[in-house]
């Protein structure tokens, strides 16, 4: 069921609704989208909800059409956002990489589903790559924040647009179809951060002042490394200030377990299960993914004795775990291609076959 | 403590929109809750089902292998469900749509006319999915038929509203299904 809005009182609701109704609450003016399972509801919900409000909803004719009006949309100042899944986030790739070198505050869902190629429409973590690495061309990072319950669909959907609107970056809501179908009790506060002062750059009509243009090309190979040195320094910062992740029963342990998304919920159960059974087990859980925390992981390394990662695909996150410890203790993985996240209690056996 | 629910049927029979109110019932007392739908490449009138788990702390998976209480709305669902209750576990049987047959001798088997129940007394069969709900409330013991009341109220959107009052007599109907000769 849909809400309407804002709400102090606790809702139960699906993970794409609370997604949807997060981004009217954090100001987006603009939706472009074209459906696709398991995220159709958060187009559902924007195609009525951004008319009464008298915002713009775009049904696109396409995925590429639905990602470049964004980059449109952004590229006047206002917040706009577009979402899709998977195979159709595939089609978006080129666009993103435009928007990180424009440096447009574009902000996108990915509803995770099966993969490679159409796969199916089931839960999944395949697209860790595709987030966090990449697909468009060139050097360029995204912000991408990875939500585990509906309620930090909510929270981490007001963060997504604050975040791209501060640092002028593309930002990545990854969740999944597990996220986007379950339902489970939120509540909508208030968008909680501060509005960012675009005026020195958005396109919104050169009434008495010179006019402007967003491009993304250089012509002269000097302009091009400044451009990236300028880039990645922005990149550093973000690095410095917005990493997040979730931590407990890390000191003393003698295994660290690393899952990002929903498959941590069952992973945090796992690591009760191996402490009942007298393992040293603690979690570590990454909320951003750009930024990685690399830094704790690399101080873990110090006393910890394995890391072992949990996720639902054929091993990602498992080499930026890989990198962080830098050879100074085992990372194990411990995974899933497709689907549900394995049981608490299939983790926890694995994790002691591994033992 | 933590429970696990499964409401299976086909689709139509409305199992998702009975595990909805199941969930709401549970945030309304409080509870962790979570709630997630079968999906996937479903036709029309195949088997549709959600799981529902509840906790006093944080629920421990979303999408669990077993269930300590299943209502099962058909026959297809019964075949499928029966070997997913927990020993000791329930499962609710739609006898209209089902075939009264115990092969698990660790589960207790609750058998009722649901959807002939819903039609003779509600003159409804939509009515079956909040009936068997009903009867889960008497069954498990854990929500009560206010709580569930209060559900409904809220999953029911603004437009439909006049199906409440009918929706409450089912919930009644089926809390009282051991008082009923069938």
């Amino acid at each position: 069921m849909a809400v309407d809005c804002l709400t102090d009182k606790k809702v139960l609701i699906k993970g794409n609704y609370a997604i949807a109704n997060a981004a009217v609450l954090a100001g987006c003016q603009c939706y472009f989208g074209y459906p696709i399972t398991p995220q159709s509801e958060i187009g559902e919900f924007m195609s009525g909800k951004m008319q009464e409000l008298g915002r713009a909803y775009v049904s696109a004719e396409s995925e590429l059409a639905a990602i470049n009006m964004t980059i449109g949309a952004c590229a006047t100042g206002v917040k706009a956002m577009s979402s899709s899944s998977s195979c159709a986030v595939s089609l978006m790739q080129e666009a993103l990489s435009y928007a990180t070198s424009d440096q447009l505050p574009v902000v996108l869902v990915s509803v995770m589903r099966g993969g490679p190629g159409l796969g199916n429409i089931y839960p999944s973590q395949g697209d860790y790559f595709q987030a966090t690495k990449g697909g468009g061309n060139g050097d360029y990072k995204l912000i991408v924040l990875a939500p585990s319950t509906v309620q930090e669909c909510v929270d981490l959907t007001y963060k997504a647009f604050y975040l791209a609107q501060k640092y002028r970056n593309p930002t990545v809501l990854l969740a999944d179809g597990l996220l986007g179908q379950m339902m489970e009790p939120v509540t909508f506060k208030p968008y909680p951060y501060p509005e960012i002062d675009n005026s020195d750059w958005a396109l919104d009509g050169a009434k008495e002042r010179d006019g402007r243009i967003i491009r993304s090309y250089a012509p002269l190979a000097d302009n091009q490394c400044v451009f990236l040195e300028r880039l990645y320094n922005k990149y550093k910062l973000i690095e410095e200030n917005e990493t997040e992740w979730e931590e407990k029963d890390t000191q003393g342990a003698d295994i660290v377990l690393v899952s990002f998304g929903s498959t941590s919920r069952n992973v945090k159960t796992a690591a009760k299960i191996l402490r009942l059974k007298g393992i040293k087990a603690g979690i570590l859980r990454p909320v951003t993914l750009f930024p990685f925390p690399s830094k704790r992981l690399q101080e873990l390394s110090n006393t910890v004795k394995k890391f072992v990662v949990v996720e639902v695909n054929m091993g990602q996150m498992v080499y930026d775990v890989k990198l962080a410890v830098n050879g100074k203790v085992p990372v194990e993985l411990v995974h899933k291609p497709v689907g549900a996240p394995p049981s608490p209690e299939e983790i926890a056996k694995r994790i002691e076959e591994l033992l | 403590m933590e429970k696990d629910f499964i409401i299976a049927g086909f689709g139509g029979q409305g199992v998702l929109l009975a595990g909805e109110v199941l969930a709401n019932g549970f945030m309304l007392d409080d509870k962790n809750v979570t709630w997630y739908p079968s999906y996937g490449a479903e036709m029309r009138g195949g088997t549709v089902n959600c799981s529902i788990a509840m906790a006093d702390e944080e629920v421990s998976a979303v999408q669990k292998s077993d269930a300590d209480f299943i209502i099962v709305l058909n026959q297809a669902s019964f075949d499928k469900f029966t070997s997913m209750v927990k020993k000791g576990g329930t499962i609710i049987v739609n006898t209209s749509l089902a075939i009264e047959k115990r092969i698990r001798n660790d589960i207790n088997y609750i058998f009722y006319p649901i959807t002939k129940m819903a039609e003779e007394k509600l003159q409804n069969i939509k009515m079956a999915n909040i009936l068997s709900l009903g009867i889960l409330s008497k069954v498990s013991g854990l929500i009560s038929l206010e709580t569930l009341e209060k559900a409904l109220n809220n999953v029911i959107p603004p437009h439909r509203r006049n199906l409440i009052p009918k929706n409450l007599e089912a919930l009644k109907l089926g809390y009282e299904y051991d008082l009923l000769k069938v």
